[in-house]
């Protein structure tokens, strides 16, 4: 757990690997495996599938990622992120043997003791996989406690795919993966379409189910509406919301949607609250 | 004298066009001096408008404030017209916003107000204190005004706002109808306060800037109000370079006065809005008025007159003196 | 907790007996009035009805540093205050008092703010009553009143040739004591009490909150906003100067090597407030920005904490130079026709 006494002050971590998930460049997605500098922290240390952290560069600023590794892969944190502003493009130019700040665990996380005895479907798209994938290595790592675990993940081209080489070893395991892109690529065996055509293909049984679903606000609603038209009530649904973030502790007020905030309250939302709050779709 | 129903009958009929969109005019203020801008979409509202000597604010601030949403797929945007009424000196900041191309001509509808003049709020208060007055009006060299079933009369130094004193523009300078007949000029401006200013010595300006500079708590009201400044970025809002901090001190809140003095030259219109609406007091109008005086008497130059005129820094001669280069 | 009393002519010395606090007082430049660290008691004004920019700033400064550090290195350097530290806001107004009461409730839910909370826990608040309201003041209708000891340690009232100090807390008490101060008595707290029923009855503006909450959420979509919105200038006037807004923004700043993460006044008035790094801003016009102002303070701040984070102070009515009107919005908001908050 962060310094009770302050939590403005970040840890410094130390990162052991970094590498690419999608081809280098502008938005490009690359993936950090951190540990902490003092060691001591990790007797402290404890996360959920869903929660975040501040990851900070000292000089740039520091922005709020989710934590893209579980609980149950221990040693290390990995945060997979994408480039795009200021802070962002600074941390991309981090490599193995550099440092960078974490400032967490922080926000809520998806109610993994409640879902036991559940079947999880993970609809995901984009760097929408991050928050998805510790729940997805979460169930893995805890096979006898959950269902079936299907995942449903697109991206815009194959390229686009974020954890690559985790696909085979799902389909090993006997987890079902399918896999989408937006547009025919020459060799690509699996589907072709948006992600929530996807869904209505595999048209997972809401029995005993529970979806999560992370990807850009236009794929959370059609997936969110096709998962309605497949039988899901709100309750069996569970998504991540995203919002300009500075303080991560509840306390900097810009990340409210109604009286939720996203940092503290979230990110990690049933659909049946999200209904309730018109802004959460804003 | 403006015969209100004739106003607010002209605005119905502006407003009610097809091709108009939005009117932008003033309405009564909820307390004491008080006007407010309003902007009127339905002929219904058009009673609301009002036209007498609290109407202080700039309504053609409001045309580039407008902040548009993105067009859904398969719709076409509004390009209908948005009309606005305007005082000598807020029609500047439309010519100047015109030679800036901010916006075509013909999307304007402009409604002259010829004006003789508007309260400073801040001398009201000092004189009437809370008081909101029952009608405020001008009456040859006074101004009447009626509260408590009594009726004031005072010299319009007094009470009305400083730029009126000198002001050279009361009948707009662009209008495509004028609502009154025009006023008579009276005034001249010999940039006095800026003479008074420059008897400072370096070392009294810079103590009185930072000061002035020191209690700024970068609110934006000043950029916000001001019909000049209407970039799509700010410049201090501007992350990858950041070329101002957020943070307030006296260099981050000097940097930022200072480029915004300087984005402002050749430029300002003196609406003096900015000055009106800061909360702390900081007399931003004596930066742009040394400038404006400056841009006048170097280049020969003053914004916001011409229709026709090409911006100042987009016009080059080879005759331009260059002692501002130091 | 007693009755004191002090002549007015002993202001000066009263302010330069406080040796052992660092004492803050209401102190004019220009028109401007500020609570700044008294170095010269004779500055001090009591004068302003409402001091220009609230009080907050004693506990949230506009800007401040939260640590500092070497670029380079990765030692970090916390500029926490000292909580045992000895501070003293002479002059205080009750409503602003108030609004701290209702900003402690943010900063120390779950995770604790040590910068906000080690300045409150630090500060005795010494109040100064009103006997005069501004134009805009509505304090009573926030749970408030001109002479409300709400969040003060010790109450004072101008009684003409003397001001009348009542402590509420032995924070109070310690502040008499170390100012020596005269005991006061019936005939003191009589006039005050007098003095505190009148200044009730002079301030001229009021909202029924009865329903606000709860109906607000209600009136997300309606166009009554734009009536207002539509000539807000998305400035950081109503909210820099509220005593209750209280958001932030964090920076990192270096000057050659040496770095600070600092934080800084923000407002959900701005555009950039919200807007995502891929350029979508869910709150794009100031109608959401402006429906977002009014709805924390009066729904979203009270369903969280149970208190409406608004104390009647009437700065962003007197301050806006358009005219937006707090009390205004909440009564034209109990007229509008809401509907069931609307589902996605």
């Amino acid at each position: 757990m962060m310094d009770e006494s302050n939590p403005y002050l970040p840890y410094i971590v130390k990162v052991e690997d970094a590498w690419y998930e999608t081809p280098v460049g502008d938005r490009a997605v690359k993936t950090f495996k951190v540990t902490f500098e003092d060691e001591k922290v990790w007797d402290t240390w404890s996360h959920r599938p869903g929660n975040c952290a501040m990851v900070g560069r000292l000089g740039i600023g520091e922005s709020m990622f989710c934590i893209s590794s579980s609980p149950t892969e221990e040693g290390y944190l990995r945060f997979s992120i994408m480039q795009a502003g200021k802070v962002t493009s600074a941390i991309h130019e981090v490599d193995a043997g550099d440092t960078l700040t974490v400032r967490g665990p922080l926000g809520n996380s998806f109610p993994m003791e409640e879902w036991e005895g559940k079947n999880i479907v993970s609809i995901g798209g984009g760097i929408g996989q991050a928050p998805l994938r510790p729940v997805i290595n979460y169930v893995r790592a805890n096979k006898d406690k959950y269902g079936d675990l299907k995942v449903l993940y697109g991206a815009r081209t194959s390229d686009l795919h974020c954890f690559k080489t985790e696909f085979d070893e799902y389909s090993g395991e006997g987890t079902a993966c399918h896999l989408a892109i937006d547009v025919e690529e020459e060799g690509w065996p699996h589907f072709v379409g948006f992600v929530p055509d996807l869904l209505m293909e595999v048209a997972p049984s809401p029995e005993n189910t529970i979806a999560v679903t992370c990807g850009p606000p236009i794929l959370i609603k059609f997936v969110t509406q096709n998962l309605e038209k497949l039988g899901f009530t709100p309750d069996q649904i569970y998504t991540t919301l995203e919002e300009r973030m500075k303080c991560g502790i509840g306390k900097c007020g810009r990340c409210n949607v109604g009286s939720m905030y996203v940092c503290k309250d979230g990110p990690v939302f049933s659909y049946e609250t999200l209904k309730k709050i018109p802004e959460a779709f804003a | 004298m403006v015969d209100l129903k004739e106003l607010q009958d002209k605005a119905k009929e502006v407003i009610s066009r097809d091709d108009v969109r939005r009117l932008i005019g003033w309405q009564r203020g909820t307390y004491g001096f008080e006007s407010a801008p309003i902007v009127v979409t339905d002929a219904s509202d058009a009673d609301k408008l009002i036209f007498d000597p609290t109407c202080v604010q700039n309504p053609a601030s409001f045309i580039t404030l407008e902040e548009k949403r993105p067009v859904p797929r398969g719709q076409e945007p509004d390009t209908r017209k948005v009309a606005v009424m305007v005082k000598g000196c807020d029609s500047r900041a439309i010519v100047q916003q015109l030679v800036e191309k901010a916006y075509p001509r013909e999307n304007v509808i402009v409604m002259g107000m010829p004006c003789r003049g508007v309260i400073d709020r801040r001398k009201a208060a000092a004189l009437f204190g809370d008081v909101t007055p029952d009608e405020v009006k001008l009456d040859g060299d006074k101004v009447v005004v009626s509260l408590n079933s009594e009726t004031k009369e005072l010299a319009r130094g007094d009470i009305l706002a400083d730029k009126c004193m000198r002001c050279r523009y009361p009948n707009p300078l662009v209008s495509d109808e004028l609502m009154t007949e025009e006023v008579e000029k009276w005034g001249a401006d010999e940039f006095a306060d800026v003479d008074e200013f420059e008897k400072m010595s370096p070392a009294d300006k810079w103590k009185f800037w930072e000061e002035q500079f020191s209690k700024c708590i970068r609110c934006y009201s000043c950029r916000n109000v001001c019909p000049m400044c209407y970039c799509v970025e700010c410049v201090v809002a501007k992350l990858k370079p950041q070329w101002t901090r957020r943070s307030t001190d006296i260099s981050e809140n000097a940097a930022y006065h200072v480029q915004r003095a300087w984005h402002l030259s050749g430029r300002c219109i003196e609406c003096m809005e900015c000055q009106r609406v800061c909360p702390v007091d900081i007399p931003i109008m004596t930066l742009n008025r040394k400038m404006t005086r400056d841009v006048k008497e170097m280049f020969d130059y003053e914004p916001g007159v011409d229709v026709e005129a090409e911006p100042l820094l987009a016009c080059y001669n080879p005759q331009d003196p260059e002692d501002y280069i130091m | 907790m007693g009755d004191y009393k002090f002549a007015k002519d002993k202001l000066a010395e009263v302010l330069s007996s406080l040796g052992d606090y660092q004492v803050f007082a209401p102190t004019p430049a220009g028109d401007v009035v500020r609570f700044l660290e008294v170095k010269d008691p004779a500055a001090v004004t009591l004068e302003s009805a409402n001091s220009t920019v609230p009080p907050k700033e004693l506990m949230f400064p506009e800007t401040e540093t939260l640590f500092k550090y070497r670029l380079g290195d990765t030692g970090l350097d916390p500029s926490v205050p000292d909580a045992s530290a000895r501070r003293l806001v002479f002059g205080i107004r009750p409503c602003d008092a108030m609004a701290y009461t209702i900003v402690d409730n943010l900063f120390s839910w779950d995770f604790t703010d040590p910068y906000y909370l080690n300045r409150r826990e630090n500060t005795t608040l010494v109040g100064f009553a009103c006997g005069d309201p501004c134009a805009n003041c509505f304090c009573p209708s926030m749970g408030g009143a001109p002479a409300s000891e709400k969040g003060l340690d010790a109450l004072m009232f101008d009684l003409g040739d003397t001001f009348y100090v009542k402590t509420l807390t032995d924070k109070g008490d310690a502040f008499a004591k170390a100012a020596g101060l005269d005991a006061a008595g019936d005939a003191e707290s009589k006039a005050a009490e007098k003095q505190a029923e009148e200044a009730l009855g002079k301030v001229k503006r009021s909202i029924d909150t009865a329903g606000i909450p709860e109906k607000l959420p209600s009136l997300y979509d309606h166009p009554f906003w734009e009536q207002f919105s539509d000539r807000c200038l998305s400035c950081g006037i109503c909210t820099f100067l509220c005593p209750t807004c209280h958001c932030f923004d964090i920076q990192d700043e270096a000057e050659a090597f040496n770095a600070r993460r600092a934080r800084m006044w923000d407002t959900c008035m701005f555009a950039e407030y919200t807007v995502h790094t891929s350029g979508h801003n869910p709150r794009p016009t100031r109608k959401e920005r402006t429906r977002n102002r009014i709805s924390h303070k009066y729904s979203y701040f009270p369903e969280k904490f149970d208190v409406i984070a608004c104390v009647g102070c009437g700065r962003c009515i007197n301050n806006c130079p358009v005219n937006i009107d707090l009390l205004d919005i909440l009564e034209k908001s109990k007229q509008a026709e809401g509907k069931e908050a609307k589902t996605a």
